[in-house]
């Protein structure tokens, strides 16, 4: 982006076309002239796109404007201040994204274009959300087609896993939510080492063996509802929730959650077994409420139905952006498991014939633009210190995230044997 | 079996053909066992200590438990509930019988991840129910979790299994018995339970077996309405990479599979001599028990179909928290995909059903017995199972069909076809022998009678099992996920990946679509029936 400070704010889209590669050209000509159609429209008021539901109309409309004045330079706010057509027609919208600071990081630009077709398993429902960010690819190098094959990040992990030791991989690129699942197939000596300087802009604990590198992160959170409770009565450590008489019956979880399970995880490997099993009891002892999933956790939040819960952060900004007066906010508790930051990421698969194709890929995810996507439409947490998170959440560094290799997290089963052990599966 | 002249060559040229019969049965079950048979492998993989740890610890015998508790009640409600309603619709002067005929066949088509959110969204704490309820001082309404409601809600939405299946039965039931038992003073109630519950027996618990081993293999009810089985349990293990695990708690789910199976092949044992013939179609006068009659349907109606469509419309209409899109755009090309996976599915699964079905309804041998009940398996056993069970295979043996088609296409079949099995067995006994008899007195070949008089008369129930195959892979999930080809993408694959993600909005019409075409599949079945209310 400060790359760009000195150019014309007037017309970014010209001084777009300036750049060279063909295909990112016609990319921006068409956002130019079919602003509020097909792709702008597409890309940035996508969370409405899909259905027919009134929800998200307003912020569409919003949106689609917003686009259109990012696309032809109109001096209108944020959009011309951070310069690139490339950001705007990345970035989400909605109540929570309204104002965006200039933005730092490797540009698209900047790249190699992609050309060619690449295997992506993409592992997670929630990896929808990244279709969207593979069809902007696509469309701007015309040459670039992904092959895409969705399922659980678990599924895919086990079929990759079945695939290799039978040596015929199928995929060449494995981008799953979970950490774990990467971890998993890595572990299986499924994986290549992705070399430095594709990993170089993401912080070490997310690339700690570089056999996979995160792209979009997410932090373990507490959501309480602030009719219910204020923000000093959430505990800062998640040990003292088993003995907080104020959230006695009152609290929510989803032990059949993946996110879950890996933060019971990290607990076992930061406090070991038995204290994890005591907080297990204790928590019980409290009076939870089992959730089939994190989102059904938040929204139970916000509805009042439950005071406070554990779930993934980004759960709640959703609940928000859908509902911008819920009462609803996140606390997170300080360098224990419940500071847990887990994330999706990306591993090359051993055995690609198309190596160089997807490193190139994954440079494209560690960009700004990639970045600010993952930022604004899925309430991800960037992996690169150049591009902060929405919703007036505290940056990357202002969270206390355990000491912990995230790779371990793979190691599920004795973490399932607690939770059985002690009934809560 | 034989006219006096040519006895000899025609029983040589019957055997010969029945030997053949035989061995392609034999091959067909073989086929669909196969992929399951890798699990007992798998599961001995993991080591004999750890394996006895884990089927001698108290949540296995938990689940067991739990398990058999859900397949009885479930099986027990679905056959109280659907052969009253078999009767209502088939065999009583109830007003608008096709209506109520078609309303109640219905719930089959719903998923069951679709209709047990569906319930809980209104019955379940601060649903619909308790929202309507709150305002006249109602703090709490009964909990809709646990076994009470997996119960409740399974029954509701695999109740027509059974309905269907008795519904068959009775049609094909031969009136002039009726009459018979009319005329020697037994009363309806008394002939019908002398006379017509003997001989729908076989239908019912065909229907039944259907629902107690859908029941075995269901995920979404159980987990949406917090209750531990095993599906549940094994969908945790895969989860957590513990591929052994979920194979050994496969392989007790297979023996349970073989329990229910055996209980059901007892109960049956002596409906050999069911064939039906004669005239066809009596009606009992309902008089004054319209009015109750009328309302029963009503009921089961609203809870089975009116709970999940208005919620299906909540989502679409209502914008409330996360269930407007997430940028999946919806393409109608998958609805498409949906119904060529599914027709040609229905079409393998019949075709194969064919032998297995006509084997064991017209020969009592041990062998055509285990064939029948080997095709049961896959049935029972979760799609994540069947699904992992193929990947392997497909990678390791087959790498040419491996994420293409014929292998989710086989897929498919290996869960889904003894729901052909049994609808072609149960109307091939329903074939009056002496047709037969007669062909082959005419001089027909064993071949010529099979395909100009037996055929014909199962043709109904055959299609009736290709449309049940149809709807049934219409919303199967875990198996397509697994082997679908990449890039492919379906109606539940497309709903599965808004759910997962939180966007329940986008889910709806996609929900929708799949209901209507499910629902158009039903209506072939119901068309199939032949000498209805016409």
């Amino acid at each position: 982006m400060t790359r760009r400070a000195g150019d014309d704010p007037r017309a970014n889209g010209s001084d777009d076309h300036g750049d060279s590669g063909l295909g990112r050209r016609r990319f921006l000509r068409t956002s130019a002239v079919v602003a509020g159609g097909a792709l702008v429209a597409g890309c940035s008021s996508g969370d409405s796109g899909a259905n027919a539901s009134g929800a998200n109309g307003s912020n569409a409309s919003s949106n689609a404007s917003g686009g259109a004045n990012g696309t032809v330079g109109n001096a209108s706010g944020n959009a011309s201040a951070n310069g690139s057509v490339g950001i705007t027609s990345f970035r989400g919208s909605g109540p929570l994204v309204e104002s965006r600071p200039p933005l730092k990081g490797p540009r698209i630009d900047d790249l190699p274009d992609l050309s060619g077709t690449l295997s992506v398993y993409l592992g997670g429902g929630e990896g929808g959300l990244y279709t969207q960010f593979l069809d902007l690819l696509q469309k701007m190098y015309p040459k670039f087609n992904v092959k895409l094959r969705t399922a659980s990040s678990s599924q895919l992990a086990n079929t990759l896993i079945t695939e290799v030791e039978s040596g015929s991989p199928k995929a060449d690129v494995f981008w799953a939510v979970d950490l774990g699942a990467l971890g998993v197939v890595a572990n299986n000596d499924a994986t290549m080492k992705l070399p430095k300087k594709v990993v170089k802009p993401v912080p070490k604990s997310f690339h700690p063996n570089d056999q996979w590198v995160g792209v979009a992160g997410r932090a373990r959170s507490v959501p309480y509802n602030t009719n219910k409770l204020s923000a000093n009565q959430i505990p800062n450590k998640v040990q003292k929730f088993t003995d907080a008489k104020k959230l006695q019956g009152s609290m929510g979880w989803a032990p059949t959650y993946g996110a879950f399970q890996s933060f019971v995880t990290a607990m076992r490997l930061l406090r070991g077994k038995e204290q994890t099993k005591q907080w297990l009891t204790g928590m019980q002892e409290q009076g939870i409420s089992e959730y089939p999933d994190e989102f059904l956790v938040s929204n139970a939040v916000a509805d009042g139905e439950l005071a406070a819960g554990f779930a993934n952060h980004y759960y709640s900004l959703r609940v928000r952006a859908a509902r911008p007066n819920a009462p609803i906010e996140l606390a997170f508790t300080k360098g224990d498991a419940g500071a847990l930051i887990n994330a999706a990421g990306v591993e090359v698969i051993k055995g690609t014939e198309r190596r160089q194709l997807a490193m190139d890929f994954i440079k494209h995810l560690l960009t700004a633009e990639a970045q600010e996507f993952f930022a604004t439409r899925t309430f991800a947490y960037p992996m690169i210190p150049g591009v902060p998170p929405v919703g007036g959440l505290p940056t990357i560094d202002e969270l206390n995230p355990p000491e912990l290799d995230l790779a371990k997290l793979s190691n599920l089963e004795p973490t399932l044997k607690l939770m059985r052990e002690t009934g809560v599966l | 079996m034989s006219t006096l002249g040519d006895g000899r060559i025609d029983i040589d040229r019957g055997t010969v053909l029945k030997g053949g019969l035989l061995a392609l049965a034999g091959a067909i079950a073989l086929a669909v066992v196969a992929p399951i048979a890798w699990l007992v492998v798998r599961a001995f993989d993991m080591g004999i200590e750890s394996a006895l740890a884990l089927l001698s610890s108290p949540s296995t015998v938990q689940i067991t438990v739990n398990s058999a508790l859900l397949v009885a009640a479930v099986t027990a409600g679905s056959v109280l509930l659907g052969v009253p309603l078999a009767v209502l619709t088939a065999r009583t002067d109830l007003p608008f019988r096709r209506f109520w005929t078609v309303l109640l066949a219905l719930p089959l088509v719903v998923p069951s991840y679709i209709g047990a959110f569906a319930f809980v969204s209104a019955f379940g704490p601060r649903g619909t129910l308790a929202d309507l309820l709150a305002p006249l001082g109602v703090e709490s309404i009964p909990t809709i979790y646990g076994l009470q409601g997996t119960v409740l809600v399974l029954t509701l939405f695999v109740y027509p299994y059974v309905f269907l299946t008795t519904r068959a039965a009775l049609l094909s039931f031969d009136a002039s018995q009726i009459e018979a038992a009319r005329t020697l003073n037994h009363s309806y109630l008394g002939a019908f339970r002398r006379i017509v519950l003997p001989q729908i027996a076989p239908g019912i618990a065909a229907g039944a077996l259907l629902v107690g081993l859908y029941t075995l293999s269901d995920f979404g009810t159980p987990s949406i309405m917090h209750y531990d089985v095993f599906t549940r349990m094994i969908f945790v293990e895969y989860n957590a990479f513990g591929r052994g695990r979920a194979a050994l708690l496969s392989v007790l789910l297979l023996g349970l599979t073989v329990a229910i199976l055996g209980i059901e092949s007892r109960l049956s044992a002596d409906d050999g001599n069911a064939y039906a013939g004669g005239r066809r179609g009596y009606t009992i006068s309902l008089g004054a028990w319209k009015w109750p009659a009328l309302a029963f349907c009503t009921l089961v109606v609203a809870l089975c179909l009116l709970v999940p469509l208005g919620v299906l419309a909540m989502w679409l209409f209502r914008g409330g928290p996360g269930y407007s899109a997430g940028g999946f755009a919806f393409e109608w090309s998958y609805g498409l995909n949906s119904v060529v996976v599914a027709a040609l599915a229905a079409l393998v699964a019949t075709v194969a059903a064919l032998p297995v079905g006509y084997l064991s309804a017209r020969t009592d041998g041990p062998l055509t017995d285990l064939f029948d009940r080997m095709t049961y398996l896959g049935y029972a056993a979760p799609g994540v199972v069947v699904g992992f069970a193929l990947v392997y295979f497909g990678v390791r043996y087959l790498p040419g069909l491996y994420q293409t088609l014929p292998l989710l296409i086989f897929g498919y079949v290996v869960r889904f076809i003894p729901q052909a099995v049994g609808t072609t067995q149960s109307s091939v006994l329903q074939v009056d022998r002496s047709l037969l008899e007669a062909a082959r007195t005419l001089g027909h070949s064993p071949l010529a009678s099979f395909r100009r008089v037996t055929l014909p008369l199962i043709a109904p129930g055959v299609v009736a099992g290709a449309a049940l195959v149809f709807l049934t892979t219409m919303k199967e999930l875990p198996a397509t996920l697994l082997l679908h080809p990449s890039g492919f993408k379906t109606l539940v694959t497309y709903i599965w990946q808004v759910q997962d993600a939180g966007y329940y909005g986008a889910a709806a019409v996609p929900a929708l679509v799949l209901v209507a075409v499910s629902g158009l599949s039903m209506l072939v079945i119901l068309t199939q029936e032949g000498d209805d209310v016409r």
